[in-house]
């Protein structure tokens, strides 16, 4: 697998439809896995959509006492194996960006394991699979950083310069979730 | 029976023991390409697979998309036929079902003459259906009173389109051009959440450094990331377009040429347009100056621009007129006819355009053709096999059918695949009118809440238990597949209108086996008409990912792109729309001193009568809310989450509060997707607009009231 993961949060238009087709992935028990959040409804109808960012060193998998969450060798994070999470919810308190959840009924963590059963085919994740507006895209690494080159280039053409106190605006406000670009 | 489709290379995953059948969702006229996923064994529908080739949607879908294969085994689905004894729905045979209908049909049509029977249709279903609705009220029970839900929904972009350029096919141009135009010029559109696979072609293009603007009385999605945000009052759209057509004159993006050739009516327009000075057009629609000039630079200078919109402009007593100027201005830009450029409306329901074009309309026959024109009721006489003289007359709007119901003009009905005690405007009067029926037959696959009204309810398949074909929001003809057999006892509905036609003795004009004979019908009898699908075949959709009509001759591809060289009307030049300001019918007063408008939200669709029964779409949307701004909660003393009142001199409902500066300081919006005393419906306005008779939806004046503790 060489494909990325790829959130570009100004996108999302709030349809979650992510988070319906999460629950359509075969392994995921029709409980879906990523969130969509508005940023505040009272200022404006931005919303952004949150997965997990499979992280080399993932929060969740280090603090499991049970080591009940495995990394695939493409480095995808999977769900806690059944005969080994004990329930203490320790990935849930983990985990920077709140991916891993809880089932009470079967006393198991669950969470986003990029649709593995597709991805390791080189299908798309049900979730960018079907986002309408892009926001989440499963795409190559080379892809990726032409889109990120792409949006500064976008500046420069609009003839927009950054200043002192807003050169964070033209910092690409999205990012990259990647495995390993070998395998 | 089934098929699953892919180009090469394209990798679905298919798990084992499973098939996938090609197809689209039922829902909105974008009609994303999608898989159904059956398992083999036990031949039911287990999830859905998306189809990442479909041209237009690339396998992307909207949640009700995602969701739409959990209707199909559903268990609130209507499997045996209903009748109601003694207030109480019991299930019955087809047998004593049609028994009924025949004596009950029969019994009325002697007493009080054939037009005692009305047929109110729908367009969420296959053209094949849609085209059987008009032939049905007209020669299975011989009927003049057939009007159906696309009087809502369509009828205002008909009516402005055919004014103007002649003929009405939702879009001139095929929107996989969409990419390459420069800007997009949106009004009364909330396309993020109406339309949601539509705004991957608009992030393509605004990738690229294409414009957009956006007028709407609330800050959607798209207006968010719009360069401007036109924030009108709702039912402002004529000066707002008259004002900006003012700007484009001024300024000299009128392209001359073009208008010289193609176009009638310019010195009036230009004359009209006069007095709309950035001022005068902000005073009206309460948007600022700066923002209407900005908007019309930004649209004149671009090469390559497209005027869209949708019901926010079209469900107003001026629907038509808005359409007409809105269309005007691309005119005025030279943009139809040409790549990547035009007009286009976003067709609300999966076959609205389809099922608006073959004679389920009071005055339309199949094509385009019109009833009150005897040559064109000679030709579809002849195609079906009747005398000209059988044909009846043009019947009545689809509002203006409960007023004949009131007054027992009409006193029995069929309603098929639609929901009008939820969808009507001011549905107290609509229920009471449907109540007082004499007898009411109504099809559906959910017990909707006007089949609760129903004497006999018959039990009709979703979209996935039948085959035919819907036309897109491009105007291009695709393909449904039938994924499963039908659930239970229920029958397509071309096959229970062969049934109660047989009992009525009108059988032999309705003698199909499968929906592909009745296509074949229905190509002849469009034959020649605007609408020509006599090049359409089920073959050449699969082939050619789909085919857009007009596709007059057997070896015609389609026509993507119309108006290329001349328009539909008579001399084939495009009237240019001369029409000065007109307000909403209902002014605000003392008593009512706030605007409601109404919509959709992305999770439900029409009247909810499906959407309201998936699992997750409920979960993101239970019950219906009212959007205001923080500046107005406050003048109430009202605070989020809060229940308040909402009247109009119609009826009232009490309604949750969403607080957003997202909207208008002086608009409440409210979705309509529920019934009964969660209705925004008991409170809209039913003044129809002169020409296409649809409903002012959008604007009524509105009493805002805190709720005593
Ligand atoms: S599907 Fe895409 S646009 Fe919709 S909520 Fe998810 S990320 Fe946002
Ligand atoms: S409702 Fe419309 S946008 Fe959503 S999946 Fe169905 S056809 Fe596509």
């Amino acid at each position: 697998m060489n494909k990325i993961m790829y959130l570009e949060f100004e996108r999302c238009i709030g349809c979650r439809a992510c988070q319906a087709a999460c629950r359509e992935c075969g392994d995921h028990d029709a409980k879906e896995r990523n969130y969509v959040e508005y940023v505040d409804f009272t200022e404006s109808r931005q919303t952004f959509p949150m997965l997990c960012m499979q992280c080399k060193d993932p929060a969740c998998a280090r603090v499991c006492p049970a080591n009940a969450i495995q990394i695939t060798e493409e480095g995808v994070v999977l769900s806690a194996m059944e005969e080994k999470c004990i329930g203490c919810r320790n990935c849930t308190f983990g985990c920077p960006f709140g991916i891993p959840k809880f089932d009470f009924e079967k006393n198991k963590m669950y969470k986003c394991d990029m649709c593995y059963d597709r991805t390791r085919e080189d299908i798309a994740p049900m979730c960018a699979s079907v986002c309408p507006s892009d926001a989440i895209r499963f795409i190559d690494f080379d892809e990726m950083q032409q889109l990120r080159r792409r949006r500064t280039q976008m500046n420069l053409v609009e003839g927009k310069k950054p200043q002192e106190g807003n050169k964070w605006d033209y910092v690409p406000e999205f990012f990259g979730v990647y495995t390993d670009s070998q395998s | 029976m089934s098929q699953f489709l892919v180009k090469e290379g394209v990798k679905n995953q298919i798990r084992q023991g499973e098939k996938l059948v090609t197809t689209h969702c039922c829902y909105c006229g974008m009609q994303c390409g999608m898989h159904i996923r059956v398992d083999e064994k036990s031949n039911k529908v287990v999830g859905v697979e998306p189809r990442y080739d479909w041209v237009l949607t690339k396998g992307k879908m909207c949640p009700k998309g995602v969701t739409a294969y959990q209707t199909i085994d559903h268990p609130d689905r209507i499997k045996l036929p209903l009748i109601k004894k003694n207030g109480k729905f019991v299930e019955s045979s087809w047998e004593e079902a049609l028994d009924l209908i025949e004596r009950k049909f029969k019994e009325l049509q002697e007493k009080y003459g054939k037009d005692t029977l009305g047929v109110y249709g729908g367009v969420s279903m296959t053209n094949e259906k849609c085209y059987l609705v008009g032939k049905y009220a007209r020669v299975g029970l011989g009927t003049r009173y057939v009007d159906y839900n696309g009087r809502y929904c369509m009828s205002s972009a008909a009516g402005g389109f055919n004014k103007t350029l002649g003929m009405d096919r939702g879009s001139t141009l095929p929107w996989t051009e969409l990419e390459h135009s420069d800007c997009f010029f949106m009004s009364g559109t909330n396309t993020a959440e109406c339309h949601p696979t539509s705004i991957q072609w608009f992030w393509k293009a605004k990738d690229k450094g294409a414009k957009i603007i956006v007028a709407d009385p609330r800050e959607t999605a798209t207006a968010r990331i719009a360069d401007v945000h036109l924030d009108l009052l709702p039912g402002t759209d004529t000066a707002l377009a008259n004002g900006i057509m003012h700007l484009l004159i001024k300024h000299d993006y009128v392209d001359y040429e073009y208008v010289q050739e193609r176009c009638n009516n310019f010195a009036e327009l230009k004359e009209v347009t006069a007095k709309f000075t950035p001022e005068y057009t902000s005073k009206l629609t309460g948007v600022a100056v700066e923002k209407i000039i900005k908007a019309a630079h930004i649209f004149g200078k671009s090469p390559r621009s497209v005027v869209m919109f949708a019901r926010g402009v079209e469900q107003q007593v001026s629907g038509v007129d808005n359409v007409s100027l809105y269309t005007s201005m691309a005119l005025l830009r030279g943009q139809i006819g040409k790549f990547a450029s035009g007009v286009a409306t976003f067709t609300g329901q999966g076959n609205g355009q389809g099922g608006r074009e073959h004679g389920q309309k009071a005055d339309a026959l199949p094509g385009y053709r019109k009833i009150n024109d005897p040559k064109h009721v000679e030709y579809v006489s002849g195609v079906w096999g009747i005398k000209p003289e059988e044909m009846p007359k043009e019947g009545v709007s689809a509002y203006e059918m409960f007023g004949l119901m009131e007054n027992k003009t009409i006193r029995g009905m069929h309603v098929i695949c639609s929901n009008p005690v939820v969808s009507s405007p001011n549905i107290n009067y609509v229920t009471k009118a449907m109540e007082g029926l004499d007898f009411l037959v109504v099809s559906d696959f959910f017990l909707s809440e006007t089949a609760e009204l129903a004497d006999v309810v018959l039990p009709a398949t979703t979209w996935a238990e039948d085959e035919g074909t819907t036309t897109n929001i491009e105007g291009r003809v695709i393909r449904i597949r039938k994924v499963v057999e039908p659930i239970g006892e229920s029958k397509p509905d071309w096959e229970i209108i062969k049934l109660i036609s047989e009992r009525m003795e009108k059988g032999k004009y309705f003698d199909y086996s499968e929906p592909r004979e009745i296509f074949d019908e229905l190509r002849v009898a469009s034959k020649g008409g605007k609408a020509d699908y006599f090049g359409v075949t089920y073959e050449k959709i699969d082939e050619q990912d789909g085919v857009f009509w007009p596709a007059p001759t057997e070896d015609s591809k389609g026509t993507p792109s119309i108006f290329q060289e001349k328009f539909a009307t008579e001399d084939g030049k495009a009237n240019l729309a001369v029409i000065d300001y007109r307000g909403p019918a209902e002014v605000k007063s003392k008593e009512f001193p706030l605007w409601l408008t109404t919509g959709r939200v992305v999770f439900h669709y029409l009247s909810g009568n499906q959407t309201r029964r998936v699992g997750f779409l409920m979960e993101q949307c239970p019950e219906p809310f009212v959007e205001m701004h923080p500046e107005l909660a406050s003048q109430y003393q009202i605070e989020n989450g809060e229940k308040v009142k909402l009247s109009t001199p119609r009826g009232h409902m009490i309604v949750p509060v969403k607080i957003t500066k997202a909207i208008r300081k002086d608009v409440m919006f409210v979705p309509y997707h529920w019934g009964k005393h969660q209705s925004v419906n008991q409170l809209t306005n039913p003044a129809l607009d002169p020409t296409s008779r649809m409903p002012e939806f959008k604007v009524c004046a509105v009493k805002l009231e805190k709720l005593s503790k």
